[in-house]
């Protein structure tokens, strides 16, 4: 089996696959199969069963190719003395320091520092701003009646409400959960209201035409229908829970990911602070993707 | 076989089925039921839905006169009838199936339906509309279950019910599909056994095959046909094609231009729809019947339209 696999593994990549052109030409001939044509046709039906893993590994390497080109620029351009070293450490030295962070304990200290202060306000968000926005998308008189204070707020930046959150609650964990929590609700409660209010209306009718109350409108047509565009609302605040806490841990904090890599900075721990932007884009992309598929747990009916 | 007959026709048939149709068929031409007696019976009994002098205004944003879409609408539909409603376009016909349906109240008028008023929508009247309106997120099961979830039927009933109407109308195996996964005729099947799932006395379908190519509507109507007469509903189906109307309808109303009345309601008595019916000379004289009709409303329509727009 090892070697059948090695070879189909070997013939694929060598331009034109062997399974197109080997039946074609054993009917051409016009004899019967040879025991290198069942050879050939063994490979082929192997192959054909490979197929599925080869263009996958393929284009995974495709797709991981520019990261590759990256990581190889960055280890080698410190070297060959074309960035200068001590501001651009290479590769390898940066993830030593990783290493070396990880196992001293203060990247995993960081580290959960930041993701509980990311999801609590990330969480925070989801459970005030979903019920608010679905209210405020069913609810006419409420929307009249928030929409002016939503417009001024929405408006304005987070970061700029950072010293105001600081001087109400302190420079301790909930200035920067109610920070996080602030950046978060804007884009789950305004997709939740257009989730909301861009429901077909042929299938309010369609549903109200077999009976369905209000309450049983809201909770079966709704709500599934709104599901897919609060879920984009949700993502955009799932990325934003990390861009907006690292820059308050790098305001005032003693602990998480935004104050080590300042920290780092300050201390001319370059390798480190590196180690810190590093660990922040994998917890970013970790993040995302994690919402991505339970994203398409819950919206498989979508087409687009 | 004799359209007045539907109900007896279905009572005496014990395993449904195409060949079945036609073998009832002949079984039926060999004994006739007098067709008079059929009708006669029916307009001794009070009418399924009762619509006397309905009208409807509506109240039009940035307009200075309200705008009248039907008015003065008189008809009566019989128990297990299918009628088919034909009209000029905007002469209202949807209007007069939402006010059936409950969807919204009459200016003038009432609706009765087995002598009581309508006050609202209800399981007692099924939809079907041109545009399917399956919920995207459900499976055609689901869609199917639907209507019998807002009835409070428990849940292993309901899916077998929802089953049985997908068996209906000829989709079992698609019954784990998305919608969108389903072409546009096997959406409007969905959709008619959505509607036929939660046992409607009534089906009102508002051009349920005007979206579908040419081909796929024959074939659907001659299925609904088919469930209508063994299910025993009374249909009311508008459509602006002078063919469907005829070829379906029992009864053909013909409505005039905005604002909507009610202009002839005509009989169509074939003794068999078996066939082509379309090539029976008789079929060109109801035809042209309802095209010499409609031909005057629809130039009122189209004038109408200009100069609102």
């Amino acid at each position: 089996m090892a070697d059948t696999l090695t070879a189909s593994g070997a013939q694929a990549p060598g331009g034109e696959p062997p399974r197109a052109t080997a039946p074609g030409a054993g009917a051409a001939r016009g004899d019967a199969p040879t025991a290198d044509d069942r050879a050939t046709n063994f490979f082929k039906v192997t192959g054909r069963t490979r197929t599925p893993a080869v263009p996958r590994l393929a284009a995974a390497a495709n797709r991981s190719l520019a990261i590759v080109l990256l990581a190889g620029a960055w280890e080698a351009l410190p070297r060959t003395g074309a960035v200068d070293p001590v501001f651009v450490p290479p590769l390898s030295e940066v993830l030593l320091a990783w290493y070396d962070l990880l196992l001293g304990g203060q990247l995993p200290e960081h580290f959960q520092a930041s993701l509980l202060r990311s999801l609590s306000g990330f969480g925070l968000a989801i459970a005030l701003a979903i019920p608010l926005g679905l209210a405020i998308g069913w609810y006419r008189p409420l929307a009249d009646f928030l929409s002016p204070v939503l417009e001024l707020f929405r408006n304005t930046s987070a970061v700029a409400l950072l010293p105001v959150f600081i001087l109400i609650f302190g420079l301790g964990e909930t200035s920067k959960i109610v920070f996080v929590f602030y950046a978060c609700a804007w884009p789950i409660l305004l997709n939740t209201v257009s989730g909301v209010k861009t429901v077909e209306p042929l299938l309010i009718k369609s549903a109200r035409s077999m009976g369905l109350g209000p309450f049983r409108l809201f909770q079966k047509v709704i709500l599934p229908a709104a599901v897919p565009t609060i879920f984009t609302g949700i993502r955009l605040a799932g990325a934003y829970s990390i861009l907006v806490l690292i820059f308050a841990e790098m305001v005032g904090a003693k602990a998480g990911l935004g104050y080590l890599i300042q920290d780092a900075q300050f201390s001319f721990r370059i390798p480190d602070m590196y180690a810190g932007i590093i660990t922040i884009s994998a917890l970013g992309l970790l993040f995302n993707l994690l919402l991505l598929s339970v994203e398409r747990r819950f919206s498989t009916w979508r087409t687009t | 076989m004799s359209l007045h007959t539907a109900e007896q026709s279905v009572a005496g048939r014990a395993v449904p089925g195409q060949e079945d149709l036609a073998g009832s068929t002949a079984g039926r031409s060999a004994v006739p039921v007098p067709e008079a007696a059929g009708s006669g019976r029916r307009a001794a009994g009070p009418p399924k839905i009762a619509i006397r002098d309905v009208g409807k205004v509506f109240r039009v944003r940035g307009a200075d006169r309200p705008f009248t879409a039907v008015e003065g609408i008189d008809l009566d539909v019989r128990e297990g009838e299918f009628l088919t409603l034909v009209g000029p376009s905007g002469c209202g016909k949807s209007t007069l199936l939402d006010l059936v349906a409950g969807l919204t109240a009459p200016t003038t008028g009432r609706i009765l339906i087995d002598g009581r008023e309508i006050t609202g929508p209800g399981l007692d009247r099924g939809i079907v509309f041109q545009q399917y309106a399956l919920f995207p997120w459900r499976t055609a099961l689901d869609n199917i279950a639907f209507g019998l979830e807002a009835k409070a039927v428990p849940k292993k009933e309901r899916q077998d019910r929802a089953r049985h109407y997908l068996d209906l109308v000829g989709l079992d195996g698609f019954g784990q599909r998305y919608p969108h996964e389903l072409s546009g005729g096997m959406r409007q099947r969905v959709a008619i056994a959505r509607s036929l799932a939660f046992d409607p006395d009534v089906l009102l379908m508002d051009e349920p095959f005007a979206a579908l190519d040419a081909q796929t509507r024959e074939s659907l109507q001659e299925e609904l046909l088919r469930i209508w007469e063994k299910t025993n509903k009374t249909v009311v189906f508008i459509t602006h094609g002078i063919d469907e109307a005829v070829y379906l309808g029992q009864r053909v109303a013909v409505m005039t231009s905005r604002p909507g009345r009610i202009k002839q309601v005509l009989d169509v008595a074939f003794d068999s729809r078996e066939g082509d019916l379309r090539a029976d000379p008789r079929f060109g004289e109801y035809r042209h019947h309802i095209w010499t009709l409609l031909r005057d409303e629809v130039a009122v329509a189209q004038e109408q339209e200009r100069t609102i727009g």
